[in-house]
Order: C-alpha cells, then sequence, then structure tokens
C-alpha cells in the first residue's frame, strides 16, 4: 500500500485582485480564495496513482482557518485525509520556513513514499516549495512530472515521463520521490455528489506550533525565513501609447496600417 | 554570520559540454554590473569542461575568477550531486551571492542546496540592484500576477541565491579583466545518485512553435472568446509574414501550447512588430516583449495596462479589428 502525501494551498484569485491606485496596495477584500489551480492536477496525479497501484492520499496545507475549504475541495477530488498547519507562529513564512513546518508535521503522520506538488503558486509563484520539500524529506525529486509509467512496490522505485524544455525524458527513482505535476494529463475530476457531500463534514485533522512535537521555533514563521519583502510598489509604466480613434474600426484599422507602413 | 566574510559573486555555467546555455552569458553580464557596484568578483562555476571559444564569452562578459569542478557525478545532470556539490563549494568559499539560471534543471538544485546550506532563495527577478547601505541585492520582481512589484532581500545569511529566468537580461559582452582559475575536484559516489534517466526523446521541431526570432508576432490574450477563435489570427499572423503567441492564462485555459506562451514564465521575444489582441498588459508578460521595435495593441478596455507600454492602441473588440486588417491586407 503506497501512503502518498498532496502537498497543496489556498490562494487568493489573482486574477481578481485589484491595486489600491492611491496606495499602491492590494485590495484583497471579496477576493476569492481558491485551491492553488496546479495543486489540483497534483493531486488528481496522486489519486490516480492511488487508485491504480493501492494507497492512501494525505493532503496537507499550511495556512489560516480558512484554509480547511480547500482541503475540503482535495477530499472531495479523492483524497482520503486531510492536514491543516494553523498557527499565527507560522504567518510571513518563505518557501524554507513552510518546508520547514510541512516536514516536521507529516513526521506525526507516517512515512510517505510519494509526495506530490503542484508546480508553483498563482500567488507567490516561486516555484521551489517542490525542491525544498524535497530536501526536508530527503526524497529524490522528478520535476515537471507528466506521467507516471510504473510504480514498482517491491524494488520500491518509480519510473515517470518529464516535460523538459526540449523533449520528454523518462527518468527513475527510488521512494521517497516527490514529484512536481505538469498539467498535461492529470487534468482534475469533477467530484461526484455523494463525495462532496462527505468532504462538508469530513474530519480535518489540525496541528499548531504547539501540537508538532520538536518544532524549533526559530525555523517557523518569519524568524525562519531567510528572505524578506521590504517594501512593494505598483508596476512602473510609461505614458500611454498613441490611440488610434477614427471613429470606425476600418478607419481605425486603415490609420494603423499607414503608420505600420515601414514594417509591413 | 557575518556578512562581511562572505565575498564574491557566483553564476552557475549551465552547458551541455559544447555549448554554454544563453543564460548563463546573460547573468555573467547583469551580475559583472553589481560586482561593480558592490568590489565582489565576478566567479564563474564551470562543472567539467567547455570549448575555449565558449569560455572567451564567459571571459569576455568580465569574469575574474573561474572555479573549476570535476569529479565523479556529473556525467549528466542530476539534483542529488548538484546539491551536495554547491552545498560543498559554498561552505568553502563562502560567496556573497550565488545565480543560477531558472531552467528546469536550475530550479531544480538552486532552492535544493539554498535549504541544505541553509539560507534564502529568489526566484525570478527582473532587476537586480545593489544596496550599498546594507551590503545587499534587492531581487526584484513581478508579484501577484504582475500587479505589483516586490523587492526581496535576504537581510542576513549568506549567500544570497536566486534563480533567474533565461531571456531577462542580455548577453553585453565588455572585454576580458584577466582571470584566476581555481581546479576543484569534488567526488560525488554515483551509487548515491537517485534518479536515472532511462530515455529522451526530443520533441518534434515544429517552425510554428518557435517564436522566439520571429519578425512579427501576433499575440493574443486572455480576451480571446476560445480556440474557435484562434484561425483568424493565424490568417493574420500568416498575411503579415509572422507567428501566433499567447499569455500565460490561454495556455493555462488550454487554447495554445506552452511554448507559445509570451513572458516572463515562457519565451522573450524581440519581433520587428507585436500586436497584442486583448491582452491585459501584465508584468509578467510584457517582461517579455518590451524589446520589440513596435507595440500595438487591441483591447476592448481603455484602461488596460497594454496601452502604457504600446506605440499604437486601437480600444475595439479584437475579433473586429482582426478581421478588418486582414480584409484590408487582402486587398492590397
Amino acid at each position: 500500500m503506497l501512503n502518498i502525501l498532496c502537498c497543496v494551498k489556498q490562494v487568493p484569485d489573482v486574477n481578481l485582485v485589484k491595486i489600491d491606485p492611491e496606495t499602491g496596495s492590494l485590495i484583497r477584500q471579496g477576493v476569492p480564495s481558491i485551491l492553488n489551480p496546479l495543486d489540483a492536477n497534483a493531486l488528481e496525479a496522486a489519486v490516480q496513482t492511488a487508485e491504480k497501484y493501492g494507497g492512501t492520499v494525505t493532503c496537507i496545507t499550511m495556512g489560516p482557518d480558512m484554509a480547511a475549504e480547500a482541503l475540503r475541495e482535495c477530499l472531495a477530488a479523492g483524497a482520503d485525509r486531510a492536514v491543516l498547519l494553523s498557527d499565527r507562529a507560522f504567518a510571513n513564512a518563505d518557501t524554507l520556513a513552510t518546508s520547514y513546518v510541512i516536514r516536521e508535521a507529516a513526521r506525526q503522520l507516517g512515512e510517505f513514499d510519494l509526495i506530490f506538488c503542484g508546480k508553483e503558486s498563482l500567488d507567490g509563484a516561486t516555484g521551489q516549495m517542490g525542491s525544498q520539500l524535497a530536501e526536508r524529506f530527503g526524497a529524490s525529486q522528478i520535476s515537471s512530472m507528466s506521467l507516471i509509467l510504473e510504480v514498482d512496490e517491491e524494488k520500491k522505485t518509480v519510473t515517470a515521463e518529464r516535460e523538459l524544455e526540449k523533449g520528454v525524458e523518462t527518468a527513475r527513482s527510488t521512494y521517497p520521490c516527490l514529484f512536481t505535476v505538469e498539467k498535461t494529463n492529470y487534468r482534475p475530476r469533477i467530484p461526484g455528489l455523494k463525495r462532496w457531500k462527505a468532504s462538508r463534514t469530513a474530519e480535518i485533522t489540525k496541528y499548531s506550533s504547539k501540537t508538532i512535537p520538536g518544532l524549533d521555533p526559530e525555523q517557523i514563521g518569519d524568524p525562519g525565513s531567510p528572505t524578506k519583502v521590504p517594501r512593494t510598489y505598483p508596476p512602473v509604466t510609461g505614458e500611454s501609447g498613441f490611440i488610434i480613434s477614427e471613429g470606425s474600426a476600418q478607419k481605425d484599422v486603415e490609420k494603423l496600417l499607414g503608420l505600420l507602413a515601414d514594417v509591413i | 554570520m557575518n556578512k562581511k566574510d562572505y565575498r564574491d559573486m557566483w553564476v552557475y555555467i549551465e552547458h551541455d559540454g559544447e555549448k554554454v546555455q544563453n543564460v548563463s552569458l546573460e547573468l555573467c553580464s547583469e551580475v559583472r554590473k553589481l560586482c561593480d557596484a558592490s568590489g565582489d568578483a565576478l566567479t564563474a562555476v564551470i562543472v567539467n569542461y567547455i570549448p575555449a571559444c565558449e569560455l572567451e564569452k564567459i571571459l569576455n562578459a568580465g569574469v575574474e575568477k573561474i572555479i573549476n569542478v570535476t569529479g565523479t557525478g556529473y556525467e549528466y545532470f542530476n539534483v542529488d550531486a548538484y546539491t551536495n556539490l554547491f552545498t560543498v563549494l559554498c561552505r568553502k568559499y563562502k560567496p556573497s551571492a550565488v545565480f543560477v539560471g531558472g531552467t528546469i534543471a536550475g530550479r531544480d538544485f538552486a532552492p535544493r542546496f539554498a535549504c541544505r546550506l541553509p539560507t534564502g532563495c529568489t526566484s525570478d527577478a527582473t532587476e537586480l540592484v545593489y544596496d550599498e547601505k546594507t551590503g545587499d541585492i534587492e531581487f526584484i520582481e513581478p508579484a501577484v500576477g504582475g500587479k505589483m512589484m516586490a523587492v526581496i532581500t535576504v537581510p542576513v545569511m549568506r549567500p544570497q541565491v536566486g534563480t533567474i529566468r533565461p531571456g531577462t537580461f542580455k548577453y553585453q559582452p565588455t572585454g576580458s579583466r584577466g582571470c584566476a582559475v581555481i581546479e576543484e575536484r569534488i567526488d560525488f559516489n554515483p551509487a548515491d545518485i537517485r534518479t536515472e534517466i532511462l530515455s529522451f526523446k526530443a520533441d518534434e521541431f515544429d517552425e510554428s512553435l518557435n517564436i522566439a526570432d520571429a519578425d512579427v508576432i501576433v499575440c493574443v490574450g486572455n480576451g480571446i472568446k476560445g480556440a474557435d477563435a484562434l484561425p483568424r489570427y493565424r490568417r493574420l499572423a500568416e498575411l503579415l509574414g509572422g507567428k501566433v503567441g499567447c499569455t500565460r492564462p490561454v495556455f493555462d485555459r488550454g487554447v495554445l501550447p506552452f511554448k507559445l506562451v509570451i513572458g516572463q514564465s515562457g519565451v522573450v521575444v524581440k519581433p520587428k512588430l507585436y500586436i497584442a489582441f486583448g491582452v491585459s498588459g501584465a508584468v509578467n508578460h510584457v517582461t517579455g516583449v518590451t524589446d520589440s521595435d513596435r507595440i500595438v495593441a487591441v483591447n476592448k478596455d481603455p484602461n488596460a495596462a497594454i496601452f502604457n507600454y504600446c506605440d499604437y492602441g486601437i480600444v475595439g473588440d479584437m475579433d473586429e479589428i482582426c478581421e478588418q486588417m486582414i480584409a484590408q491586407l487582402e486587398n492590397r
């Protein structure tokens, strides 16, 4: 039986985030939080692997209490167990601190053979969590994984395809192995009504900094994060270009093609 | 940790034995500027050997030191050996910063050795500034889908590790400065490499997907209704002797393949003419087109940010304007 971990994140739907033109700060009010889209692909890969080879999928996330909603979505889409790591002391964590907390919490949940992650998050988008989690778990690493070809439970190896810059590589790694998942072959399923209903009231295991044994306070949250964000500012844009406004699409295009006569 | 004990800025030279990746050369040129400001020595880390003509390119970017590593475990790229290599090297030589191209390989091992050291790792900066007061590098990058810029620093730990996307900076040979070479042997037991490569199948070369060198690009943004609307943009590209590209959300929706994504997470393009249809103008995308000679924007939203980057703009329905362009070009 495979013991599979899938690491997910709840993110604000950045496409709907607006910037306050006066202060340059984010307006997050009214912006829905969603399961990070690429994490849904990772979960699908994890669930399909568990279904094919036999095993259970545990989803884990770090975030505020409302991140439980993202976990319920995972339970509806096939995860067997959901774990929320929530504590104010975890706030402002960068990838180094986050990967540390997830690793330490996972010790409470058993030994994992395979770990699935999305390629990057919609909001932070560092794409670093996969590598750093692999390091924390002492796992081998198959990034940009597009298809699991074979899991050999006897030899404890997994064979998978990767989408690289110039082609497709087939690689084989030993357990524990961490994947970052491409969306190509793992389109998220639409949960059935029964599963969805069950997910609404399913139990979610919660850990705080106090209930994860041996957690080093210097390695979590802000103190455990070597990268800092001293400031943000709105992107500097130039002056508006020349807007062609001749009264009709036909005349606008005539004018445009005239202006471009030297290049086309 | 005393930051002053950490000196020199490193660039990892990614290569296949024959050719050095452009991103490594781009990084040498950009980090050269940081070193000029900070007084650090620009150092290239080369694993195994590269041909003399390629070495020449690196020296011409003003590299002052080369750490040439040989040993077992580097016959093909693997995360295990490279993570160990950079951990060992960083502990021995204490660099102030390590820059790695944001290729799939670079993004695999750089965050991992940063975690092992441990230190801070940033990704995808589009601007690098040396802060004299603090001695820190400011890694400036688009955040929240390009709606704002974030300044990231590693104020306490060293080295400062950063992966940078290909095409973000330019390779500008400024001439050789004389270079010291340090030979280093670090063996990694091949038996400890946990990932073996069984096969590699190169993508079939598809000219329509090769947009990096196109003279004209017709780019469709998230305003596109769907795949059904694509033929007219392909037709327009054909009439202009160009190619179709897209923004990241168009790929996310499954309308066009990733190889056509223009911007920070995709391809950086430098066409003579770039026409954006239904493109909002998020920084992540715009950073990939700013070197175009001429930029045209078509968007139904008069407040779309793309109008601030264009030479000429038309406020209107993207499909209608495209059809109109086709009609007039066909009538010539």
